[in-house]
Formats: C-alpha cells, sequence, structure tokens
C-alpha cells in the first residue's frame, strides 16, 4: 500500500541549528497519528516541511508516493499538494463569510458553482453550521469558528489533513465535545491525520500511533500501551505516567 | 499622563478650529457676502476635482507597487522602497520646481506643448501623484507585512500566489488603501505652492492670499475657511468608520516570516514598471542639482540661505520631541483603548485631515493676540502648528507598536506594584522604544517638509526653508532657488540619515 505521507531522513536546519534531526516518518492512507512534544521540539516545523512552507534542508518528503521536497528544494508549491490544515490560530479568513471560507479551495479546483455550493452545504450541515453560513468570523462563538475551520479543511476531500494543536484555546467539555465530531468526521472520509498536540490525553483519544519528538528528533512511537510499557525518555515517562 | 498629553493636543488641535467657529458671528455678514458669491465655491470644486485623480492614480500605482515591495521577491525590495518613499518627505513644491527644469519652455525636454500641459491642472496632478503614491504603497506594505501569516498560508494550500494575492492579500490591505486614500486626498487638498507655482488657482491660494498678500483681510480668510470644516468633518467620519478599528485589528497578529511570493517570469517586467516609476519620481532631484551647479546657484547659496536652515531644524526638532512624546502616551492608550484615548485619537486624526489653511487660520485666531505674541512672534508659533497638525504621525507609529507587545507584559508589571507611570516608563517605553523613534523620525520629516500650515503665521525673519523657497521662488534667480530646494534635499537627507542610524544602534530588546 502506498503511504499518504512519508518522510525519509528529514533534516531542517536553520544556521547552525537543526530544528528538526534525521526524522523518518510514514502515514498510511486512512491513518491518524499524533505527534507529540514539548514545546519547541520541531513538532509545527514538521509539518511545515509536509505542506511545502519550508524545504527540508536535507531528506525528501514524499506525498502519495510523489516525491514533493528533496534536499533543498520545493518540488510541489503548498497549492499543489492536495493537502489541508487546521491551523493553531484556525486562521480563517476575516473579510469572507463562512461559506466564502469554505468555496475558496473548491474555486481554486476549479469545480463548477453546483457542485461547490452542494459540497459546501452538506459539509456546513454535518458540522451544525448550516444557519451560519452568511455570518463572518468575527461573529462566532470559539467552538462555532472551530468547526469552520475543521470544515474548510475536510470540504476539499484532502489526500491528508494535517491539524496544528486546534483545541489548544479551549475549555475542555468544548474540547471534548470537538474531539468527538473530528474523530468521527476523519472516520467517516478515512482521511489521514497528523494531529500535532502536546496534550497526551488529546492524543491518545484521537491517534491510534503516537509519535514523540524531543529537540527535533522522533524518540518514540507506538501504540500508547506499548509506548507507556517501555517509556524511550523521561519526557515520555512524565506524559504517560499523567494518565495512570 | 494621558489626562496631561490630551490637555496639549486639544490645546494645539482643537482650539484652533473652536476659534474659527466662535468668530462666525463676527464675520457672519462678510461670511454670508464671500460665501453667496460663486468664485469660492467653484474654487473648492476645483480643489476636490483635482484631488480625485491624485487619489485614484496614487491607488493604482501604490496599491501594486506596495504588494510588490511586501510581498514578492522583486529584486533590491528594500533600496527600491527607501528610494521611493524619499520624495514624499519633500515639499511637493521641490519636486515641481524640478520639473519646471525638465518640462518648462527652457527645460531638459521642454517646448511651447510640454509648457503648456505643465502649467495647467495636468501638471499640479503629475506632480502631486508622484509625490503622494508613496503614502499608499507604504501603507499598503505595512499592512501586508502585518497580515497574520497562516491567513496567507491557509490560502497558499489551496491557491496560486497570484490568487492568494488578489483574493486574500490585497483584501487584507482594503482599510490601508482606504487610508491612504483618504491621506492622499487631504494632502492634495492642503497643497497651496504646486498649484501656485503652476498657476492652477486653488482654494486654499484664495485663504493664502487674504492673510499674506495685497489683499490681506483676515475677516475673509475666516469665512474662506469654513466650507473646508465639513470637509474634514467628512473625511474623518470615513476613517472612522471604515478604517480606524479595522486598522487596529489588523495590526499586531502575529507576524511570522514567510517566503516570498515568486514572480516567476514576471519578475524582470514588475522589476522594470517599479524601478520606471521611483526614478520618475527622483528625476527632478537630479535636474534640480545640475541647474544649480551650472547657473552657479550653489555658490550663491550662502547669501540666501541665512537662518532658514536652524529656523527649520530648531522648530521641527522642537515639534518632534513633543510630538514623540504625545505620540508615545497617546498612541499607548489608544492601542490598549483607555479611557478617551479614541476621542483624542480622533482629534488628532481631524487635525490632519483638516485642510492646512483652516488649521492656520484656526491657529491665528487663537494666538495673534496682545498677551500671546511671546508665542505668536516667536518660533513656538511654528511648533504649535505642527504638534496640532502631525500629533497623529507619531500616536500612529506608537499604536502599532504597542500592538504587537503583549499585553500581559504591563499586566505582570500591575500586579507586581507598578503603577501607571512606572510601567509606561519601565515596560512599555523600552519595549516600543523603536515604535517611538520611527514616530519622532516621521514627525521630525513631516514638520520639515510643512509650508502650508507654517507659511499662513511664520514668525517675521524667522522664516523654515520652506517658505524661505516658496518666497523666493517669485523673484529669485532659477539657479539660486534650484540650489535652496538642493538644500531642503540635504536637510532633508541628514535628517532622515541620523534617524536611521539611531535606529540601527537600537536594537530591539530580544
Amino acid at each position: 500500500m502506498r503511504a499518504a505521507i512519508e518522510l525519509e531522513r528529514v533534516t531542517i536546519a536553520v544556521g547552525t541549528r537543526r530544528i528538526l534531526e534525521d526524522v523518518s516518518l510514514t502515514l498510511q492512507t486512512g491513518e491518524l497519528a499524533a505527534i507529540l512534544g514539548p514545546s519547541g521540539s520541531g513538532k509545527t516545523t514538521l509539518l511545515r516541511a509536509v505542506l511545502g512552507f519550508v524545504p527540508p534542508t536535507l531528506g525528501t518528503v514524499r506525498i502519495d508516493g510523489a516525491v514533493v521536497s528533496a534536499d533543498g528544494r520545493i518540488l510541489r508549491p503548498p497549492e499543489e499538494r492536495g493537502l489541508a490544515m487546521v491551523f493553531q490560530d484556525l486562521a480563517l479568513w476575516p473579510h469572507l463569510t463562512v461559506a466564502a471560507n469554505l468555496e475558496f479551495g473548491l474555486e481554486s479546483r476549479g469545480l463548477p458553482r453546483a457542485v461547490r455550493h452542494e459540497r459546501i452545504r452538506a459539509m456546513l450541515a454535518r458540522v451544525g453550521l448550516t444557519e451560519r453560513a452568511g455570518a463572518f468570523p468575527s461573529e462566532l462563538s470559539g467552538g462555532e469558528r472551530q468547526r469552520v475551520a475543521i470544515a474548510r479543511a475536510l470540504v476539499l476531500e484532502p489526500k491528508a489533513i494535517l491539524l496544528d494543536e486546534p483545541l489548544s484555546n479551549l475549555d475542555l467539555p468544548l474540547r471534548r465535545e470537538l474531539l468527538a465530531l473530528l474523530e468521527q468526521l476523519l472516520a467517516e472520509r478515512r482521511v489521514p491525520g497528523l494531529y500535532v498536540t502536546h496534550e497526551v490525553r488529546e492524543a491518545a483519544a484521537l491517534g491510534e500511533r503516537l509519535v514523540v519528538l524531543e529537540g527535533g528528533r522522533i524518540v518514540q512511537q507506538g501504540t500508547l500501551d506499548s509506548i507507556r510499557a517501555a517509556p524511550a525518555t523521561p519526557f515520555v515517562r512524565a506524559i504517560t505516567q499523567d494518565l495512570a | 499622563m494621558l489626562a496631561a498629553a490630551g490637555a496639549v493636543l486639544i490645546g494645539a488641535a482643537l482650539l484652533p478650529l473652536l476659534f474659527l467657529v466662535a468668530e462666525l458671528p463676527a464675520t457672519g455678514r462678510t461670511a454670508l457676502s464671500i460665501l453667496g458669491t460663486g468664485r469660492p465655491w467653484v474654487l473648492l470644486l476645483r480643489s476636490i476635482v483635482l484631488a480625485v485623480p491624485v487619489v485614484i492614480l496614487s491607488l493604482a500605482t501604490g496599491t501594486p507597487l506596495g504588494l510588490l515591495l511586501a510581498r514578492t521577491n522583486l529584486p533590491l525590495r528594500r533600496t527600491l522602497w527607501g528610494l521611493h518613499l524619499f520624495p514624499l518627505f519633500l515639499p511637493p513644491f521641490v519636486l515641481a520646481l524640478g520639473w519646471f527644469h525638465i518640462l518648462g519652455r527652457t527645460g531638459l525636454v521642454g517646448t511651447e506643448t510640454t509648457a503648456r500641459a505643465f502649467f495647467g491642472p495636468a501638471g499640479v496632478v503629475g506632480v502631486l501623484w508622484l509625490t503622494f503614491t508613496p503614502v499608499c504603497t507604504s501603507l499598503v506594505a505595512l499592512s501586508l507585512l502585518a497580515v497574520d501569516a497562516s491567513l496567507e498560508e491557509a490560502a497558499r494550500l489551496v491557491a496560486t500566489p497570484i490568487r492568494v494575492a488578489s483574493r486574500i492579500l490585497v483584501p487584507s490591505a482594503a482599510p490601508a488603501v482606504l487610508l491612504s486614500a483618504i491621506l492622499v486626498f487631504a494632502l492634495t487638498i492642503s497643497e497651496l505652492a504646486v498649484p501656485m507655482f503652476l498657476r492652477v488657482d486653488v482654494f486654499p491660494a484664495a485663504v493664502f492670499a487674504r492673510l499674506g498678500g495685497i489683499d490681506y483681510a483676515p475677516g475673509e480668510a475666516f469665512a474662506l475657511a469654513l466650507p473646508l470644516v465639513p470637509l474634514a468633518l467628512c473625511l474623518l467620519w470615513l476613517e472612522r468608520r471604515f478604517v480606524g478599528p479595522r486598522s487596529f485589528a489588523v495590526a499586531g497578529l502575529r507576524g511570522m516570516a514567510r517566503e516570498p511570493i515568486a514572480l516567476g517570469p514576471w519578475r524582470p517586467f514588475a522589476a522594470f514598471a517599479a524601478w520606471f516609476l521611483v526614478l520618475l519620481a527622483l528625476a527632478p532631484l537630479l535636474v534640480l542639482g545640475v541647474r544649480a551647479v551650472r547657473g552657479g546657484g550653489l555658490f550663491e547659496l550662502p547669501r540666501w540661505l541665512g537662518q532658514a536652515p536652524s529656523n527649520s531644524l530648531l522648530s521641527a526638532g522642537v515639534a518632534a520631541a513633543v510630538i514623540a512624546t504625545l505620540g508615545f502616551v497617546l498612541g499607548h492608550a489608544a492601542a490598549r483603548r483607555l479611557r478617551g484615548a479614541t476621542t483624542l485619537d480622533a482629534l488628532s486624526m481631524l487635525a490632519f485631515v483638516t485642510p492646512a489653511p483652516v488649521l492656520g487660520v484656526g491657529l491665528i485666531a487663537v494666538w495673534n493676540r496682545g498677551w500671546t505674541q511671546a508665542i505668536y512672534g516667536s518660533i513656538a508659533i511654528l511648533v504649535v502648528g505642527f504638534v496640532a497638525r502631525y500629533t497623529v504621525v507619531a500616536l500612529r507609529a506608537v499604536s502599532s507598536s504597542v500592538l504587537q507587545v503583549p499585553r500581559d507584559l504591563e499586566d505582570a508589571a500591575a500586579t507586581a506594584g507598578a503603577g501607571a507611570v512606572r510601567r509606561l516608563k519601565q515596560i512599555v517605553l523600552p519595549l516600543n522604544a523603536r515604535g517611538v523613534l520611527a514616530g519622532w523620525l516621521l514627525a521630525f520629516v513631516f514638520c520639515l517638509r510643512d509650508l502650508e500650515t507654517a507659511v499662513l503665521f511664520y514668525p517675521a525673519g524667522r522664516e523654515p526653508l520652506t517658505v524661505r523657497l516658496f518666497t523666493l521662488e517669485a523673484n529669485g534667480r532659477p539657479p539660486v532657488v534650484a540650489a535652496l530646494a538642493l538644500a531642503q534635499v540635504a536637510l532633508t537627507g541628514a535628517v532622515l540619515g541620523a534617524g536611521l542610524l539611531a535606529f540601527r544602534l537600537r536594537r530591539v530588546p530580544a
């Protein structure tokens, strides 16, 4: 089976500082992996390398088997990679309505208007925002904005979805509710996903596989049980102890 | 501190406008008789009609250039931006003089036809377009640099760079585009010297004639200034309604470093167009230099300069210091939305967009009294006028800077027991030193280039260089006038150079 996303020995350096070092990671179609790590461990940089915003200094990034970045060069620009992203601060375009935020990407793909509108209608209905289609982001509640960001990513039917701590600013009940919604949506569509978080509970709830990054390196990966059974570093031990 | 800063601003900027309105009963009959004739209204309409194409041309060229400078891989972007900005810091009259030596009958490429076209509305529009376009370019570019990087990246995932630019970036800069339109309109309406030099009769010239010329009639000047008050209020309403709150919302979000948009095969064409526009605006300065050297104007310069450069530096320097102080206190208050700050911000903007003749006439009404001659008869009146007109420049520079700094840092100081003054001094000032410095430098060069406000009330024998240049133009030898214009350019260049050096020395704390 061809991997949805594959990083092969990726190193990213800024000057003499190595932000990612020799990272190899494969995400299979339909798989959801959670990337865990302390602040500054390189989690967001890893996502940006997959998206094509930063080239790997060394190593290769493949999407659906095709090489998209390699050894300091971006071979396929972000808009041609077929990925979607839910940003930490959501990045909803403030001058566009909810529907227009969803339509922007569909328009870029050249879909006919009727198809676009049908997909937007179905997606908004699925996330419970049909009534808010004409609202601007500033008129929405925190939870509604979060749903728009998720809907905007999924309406594109991407090859994979990347999520950069999208629930970090929410209170616990709302976070649980959205986590459940996200889990359902990804399962329904069988979209592979990389979910970045520093919350081990969130990672455990969503990720079939946990990948732990520390100091720019992958220090351990596997299921929650396997990691908990043999933690590779004090950081891994500390975060898995929290779950006990 | 906010109350003290507010009181100074009200004294400098609001009092003149209130006094102008208070003069209404005294000048009522004169006002009626003057405004009852068609002449002032024709002049006002002409001023507005001239301002419209200047605004349209400035937006049409400044918006794409701002996008190119802020977000693309255009070569030598910083150099280009610096050169493009420079003419804005000069009195437009200096550039008009340069163009006269290019397009006038005896100019470099001058013929009867070019001279006829230059001495008329087309010449006024052309000169002011090239001078004021950097307002739009810079506001758009700064606005685009402040757009949250993730908004752009979210679009880059699904759209080409061109589409991201047109659908996400340019709409994000819409408040900046509108603000540019308002500022360029206000600057054009206030412009006195360029239309007078190019023999186009406009409204500010009519007001000026009644205050400084053989038609001396201050009562009539008050009357003539009145129609400009609603115009200023209209501009302020537009700024408050469509720009003010939105510009605060855009600035301050995280401006993560990002890759410039690749222009691809369009890069050489874009570079050619950008350099052509920039060099076109700078060409008159080069020609002024040639004219001053060839005609021996530079040798005669010391005799004609007199005290004008030191008057300029003293008045602009003192005013810039006052403006930077006011801008720091008011800009911080506006960014943090402290009580009353929004009103003071609006007042400072009103004073800037109010056509200069209105403010000038109002300042005369307030200060030209027996017991205030110590101020009105000295360079202090120039300082008061500059503070009234240009406080908004430093205020906005500081407020943009404060918005980039998390409020938590000030709150942490407050919880540690620091009072408001100590927080301003030990937390806000060090963290925003570059913003304050930028406000000071901008205020300095704006005061240095001012002619339209100062020419109405400069004290006898203490005229700044801009006024000396303007008054000598009619009778002076062209090479001498060209040399005086070059002196103004050199003075501005020196102040900018010193300011930029101070910037380099003042590093932001990590």
